[in-house]
């Protein structure tokens, strides 16, 4: 591992704004009246629901348990009755199932495991059921199961765990934060994950622009053999195969798996994530989120547990000062317009972002003028322009002919466009479309 | 010998020469056609739609001709124009009821919420950014997609709201295929009347989203007395397609939302939301 | 000798391309160039009916109309060569692959009066070089150099038509506008070559 970490091609470089909540610290969010817990929280199959209408629930007792393998249970965030189960606005704008509690003010405790103290020495497979009971899955966006990931399949080896800290999304802090505040729980999470896959090492990958947080982490890296990976700014280090080149120099192939380069990455929640659910026995009930924007009074990050409504988070910061334009769960990249306020917080809510109406583009698209700013920064180095012609007049052959499929709907392509082109959105709809004409021909 | 009797023999033995040539060449090279393909396929709609689940006219034809396809396979075809390719076979037609498209959605712009949306207008599309920033989750989303995949131009984009033109419709399904929402479905022609509403949530929930959405209120289930008209699917009612009501049912039953209309009616735009 | 045909081959396919400067032939060049499979088609159609039809039409002119004097009748016998020669191309076409039969169409019979098969012909007997005029093997060189040309600015077209379909262009150009203002900065490209031979 050398100390200068390689320069992947492409990337843009937003205004981060950053600072409206980097130096507030986080803060333990209140106990509410009712949480609406989405049931289908990870990707891959939905879990089996195990509680009814009217039963009582525990804090960390189980809602509903693993569906299969590609799935994991979810706990109840507090102690309390089932209301209802309902629906509720889901994180991509069509209503899903959920599970209303309704507090009852004791928030008693009822985790249905230990801890395991000694996971220096414990069975590796017993700290990977623990993950996979404790619901965790992985914090950054995606919600892809963390055991799944730590069970590659027969013949795959892996030599490389990565720790992802780069938060190169704009606004978000999240991860800042708990890597500055909790940089002793980041460190073991890593060091258990390192235990887990019987390798000797991990790298925490951090951008350069959170040097309190690489200084933090270094201090206790050294105790659990963690190497801590300064990375230059530069949108998106944080995504997987740019954080994996950036780092080992391997390039993931269009259409594998970081595990085909013998090479896992989850990020810094997670592993804090995993710390609670080995030494505490907690299962995976609440996390960190940036609650930022301009028009919010006060921005700042949250503890905040998975079902509590946006509304309720707008409230801890201290509500709005103006009317906002656009309401964004995570960062203002990658992360997706809300219709409605009532959606709630899931395990992988990283940021609910408020835009203010000055800061939102709201030009129309107009015709590619072929200055090719989107091909420069595309980090996968396809080509946008070409790609979105394409798409516009439904020759999804052609798209695919262009590799639209190794797309990483970054947005880098977006933001670069002079003439607002809605190119991230049209490579959604080809991969879709191409998706779908695979499954067609079987 | 004048000039002009050798050039007369030359061409003339030149002409007869290759004419023997091709005419061999011909007759080693034949292929067989049948022309009945041909025939069939100048009696069809030659509208290439698809709508028979055959790669165009001309493969349709094929397969009719060869007995693998039945002419009433198209959708477009006319009762007279099956007959005709039936005789032309010399095979027994089969009587088939003519289906026009419909879309279950009434909520055009002025009675819908909406978030404000500028991405790519195209409906496929929008579905992928908040599932089309419409309030509701089921309705039409306007932008088209069904329009534009109609080879007939029987459908209209109308205030952000996708209407069929009944007389214009021909029945080739593309547009239920091009729409994300799974709101276009095939209904017999002779039926008038028809719930313009595909949403299965609550009556509450549909409101606080759309003037113009089914309530499941059930006058007009109960306005048609012993008559089985109309059908109850949870918050939702539907048309009984078996038994479907003549267009006074919409007066008698004075549905409070106006979602249950006459399509010719609706077609024209006669309809508004009701406000509470 | 050898130098003289290379310059032929040169001069045939890019100096005086039969489309892009002679303007012979335009009639397949747009129509059958909207899609490159056919237009690949109907190249290798052309090469053979020009190579053939240059082959078949010297000797004829060599051995039959000079001889006997007949040098006015040339138009018309190779008219009468061609349309027999495209009949046969058609006729095995059918029988031997059906797909670029199908693919083809009725641009096939459009070889019959494509003014490039004649023109190259008639070039041949009349304003070639005299290696040309005088040997066969000259004539069935120019006719396929020719046929590669027009085969050339063809595919070229065709590709830049696909790409084309991928464009914004103004209602005002849509279609054959386009298309035929693309078709002249192609020719403005290929007036580069003048003065290569």
């Amino acid at each position: 591992m050398s100390d200068k970490p390689r320069k992947f091609k492409g990337g843009v470089h937003p205004n981060d704004s950053k600072a409206l909540s980097s130096r507030k610290a986080i803060k333990e969010a209140p106990l509410f009246d009712s949480y609406k817990v989405i049931m289908h929280q990870n990707i891959g199959a939905p879990p089996e629901l195990v509680v009814k209408k009217g039963d009582t629930v525990k804090k960390g007792g189980l809602l509903a348990k693993a569906g299969g393998f590609m799935s994991v249970p979810l706990h109840a965030p507090t102690s309390g009755t089932i209301k209802a189960i309902d629906k509720v606005p889901g994180p991509t704008g069509i209503s899903v199932p959920c599970i209303e509690i309704t507090s009852d003010g004791e928030d008693e405790w009822g985790s249905p495991f230990e801890p395991i103290s000694d996971w220096q020495t414990a069975d590796p497979a017993e700290l990977k059921q623990r993950i996979w009971d404790a619901g965790i899955v992985g914090m950054g966006g995606a919600g892809f199961p963390v055991h799944v990931k730590l069970s590659p399949p027969e013949g795959k080896t892996i030599d490389t765990l990565i720790i992802n800290g780069a938060e190169c999304e704009p606004y978000l802090t999240a991860d800042h934060r708990l890597m500055l505040e909790q940089a002793e729980e980041v460190v073991l999470g890593v060091a258990i994950l390192v235990r887990i896959l019987g390798l000797k090492t991990g790298v925490i990958g951090v951008e350069n622009n959170k040097p309190d947080a690489i200084e933090a982490l270094n201090k206790v890296a050294g105790k659990y053999n963690i190497t801590v990976q300064s990375l230059p700014v530069n949108y998106p280090q944080g995504a997987e195969r740019q954080l994996i080149y950036s780092i080992t120099g391997r390039e993931v192939p269009v259409g594998k798996l970081p595990m085909d380069v013998n090479c896992v990455v989850q990020n810094v929640a997670t592993a804090a994530a995993v710390t609670e659910a080995v030494l505490k026995g907690q299962p995976s009930i609440e996390r960190v989120t940036t609650v930022t924007g301009k028009p919010l009074v006060d921005p700042g990050n949250w503890k905040l547990r998975i079902g509590t409504p946006i509304s309720k988070t707008i409230e801890l910061a201290g509500g709005i000062t103006e009317q906002p334009a656009k309401l964004l769960l995570g960062g203002p990249m990658m992360g997706i317009a809300q219709s409605s306020l009532d959606v709630t917080v899931m395990k992988n809510t990283s940021g609910v972002l408020l835009i203010a109406q000055d800061e939102v583009s709201q030009y129309t698209s107009e015709p590619c003028i072929r200055c090719g700013r989107c091909v420069d920064c595309c980090p996968m180095q396809i080509l946008p322009a070409t790609i979105s012609q394409a798409v516009e007049n439904k020759r999804f052959d052609w798209a695919e002919k262009l590799n639209v499929m190794a797309c990483i709907e970054c947005g880098s392509c977006s933001y670069s466009c002079p003439s607002h082109r809605p190119l991230n959105q049209q490579f959604k709809r080809a991969k879709v479309e191409i998706r779908a004409g695979l499954r067609k021909k079987g | 010998m004048s000039i002009a009797v050798i050039a007369i023999i030359a061409v003339g033995v030149l002409g007869a020469l290759l004419g023997i040539i091709i005419g061999i060449v011909a007759k080693v090279f034949a292929v067989e056609t049948d022309e009945r393909i041909e025939r069939v396929g100048e009696l069809l709609p030659g509208a290439n739609c698809g709508g028979c689940g055959y790669a165009g006219c001309a493969d349709f034809a094929k397969s009719v001709v060869s007995e693998t396809a039945t002419p009433d396979q198209c959708p477009v075809c006319s009762k007279e124009d099956v007959q005709a390719i039936a005789d032309y076979l010399g095979i027994v037609a089969e009587e088939k009821e003519k289906k026009v498209a419909l879309v279950r959605c009434s909520g055009d712009i002025p009675n819908t919420v909406r978030s404000l949306y500028n991405g790519v207008r195209d409906c496929r599309s929008a579905v992928l950014v908040a599932g089309g920033a419409k309030g509701c989750d089921y309705g039409c989303l306007g932008f088209g997609s069904c329009a534009e995949a109609c080879p007939f131009g029987a459908i209209e984009i109308r205030k952000g709201l996708a209407v069929v033109h009944k007389e214009l419709c021909v029945g080739c399904e593309n547009c239920v295929a091009a729409c994300p929402k799974e709101l276009i479905v095939m209904v017999p022609e002779a039926a008038t009347t028809h719930v313009y509403c595909n949403s299965p949530e609550k009556g509450a929930a549909k409101r606080k989203v759309c003037k113009t959405a089914c309530i499941a209120c059930r006058k007009c289930v109960k306005a048609s007395g012993e008559e089985d008209h109309m059908e109850i699917d949870g918050f939702l009612i539907r048309t009984n397609y078996e038994n479907a009501p003549g267009p006074e049912l919409v007066e008698a039953a004075g549905c409070p939302t106006t979602a249950l209309r006459v399509d010719t009616l609706h077609a024209e735009g006669a309809y508004e939301g009701v406000t509470k | 000798m050898l130098s003289e045909f290379l310059v032929i081959t040169i001069g045939a396919i890019l100096v005086n391309n039969f489309v892009l400067s002679k303007f012979l032939g335009i009639c397949p060049f747009l129509g059958v160039s909207k899609k490159l499979d056919t237009a690949l088609g109907m190249s290798g159609a052309v090469i053979f009916v020009m190579t053939l039809a240059s082959l078949v039409s010297s000797l004829i002119n060599q051995f039959l109309l000079v001889p006997m004097k007949l040098q006015f009748l040339q138009t018309l016998v190779f008219i009468v060569v061609i349309a027999s020669l495209v009949q046969l191309v058609e006729i095995m076409l059918q029988k031997l692959s059906a797909k670029l039969y199908d693919s083809l169409g009725i641009f096939l019979p459009l070889i019959t009066t494509n003014c490039a098969v004649l023109g190259c012909v008639v070039l041949n007997a009349k304003s070639a070089p005299e290696s040309i005029q005088s040997t066969w093997y000259g004539a069935t060189i120019y006719g396929f150099c020719s046929a590669l040309g027009f085969a050339l600015a063809l595919i070229l077209f065709s590709s830049l038509r696909e790409k084309l379909d991928l464009a914004n262009v103004p209602e005002a150009f849509e279609g054959t506008a386009i298309s035929l203002v693309t078709a002249g900065i192609l020719a403005m490209a290929f007036l580069g070559f003048s003065g290569l031979v």
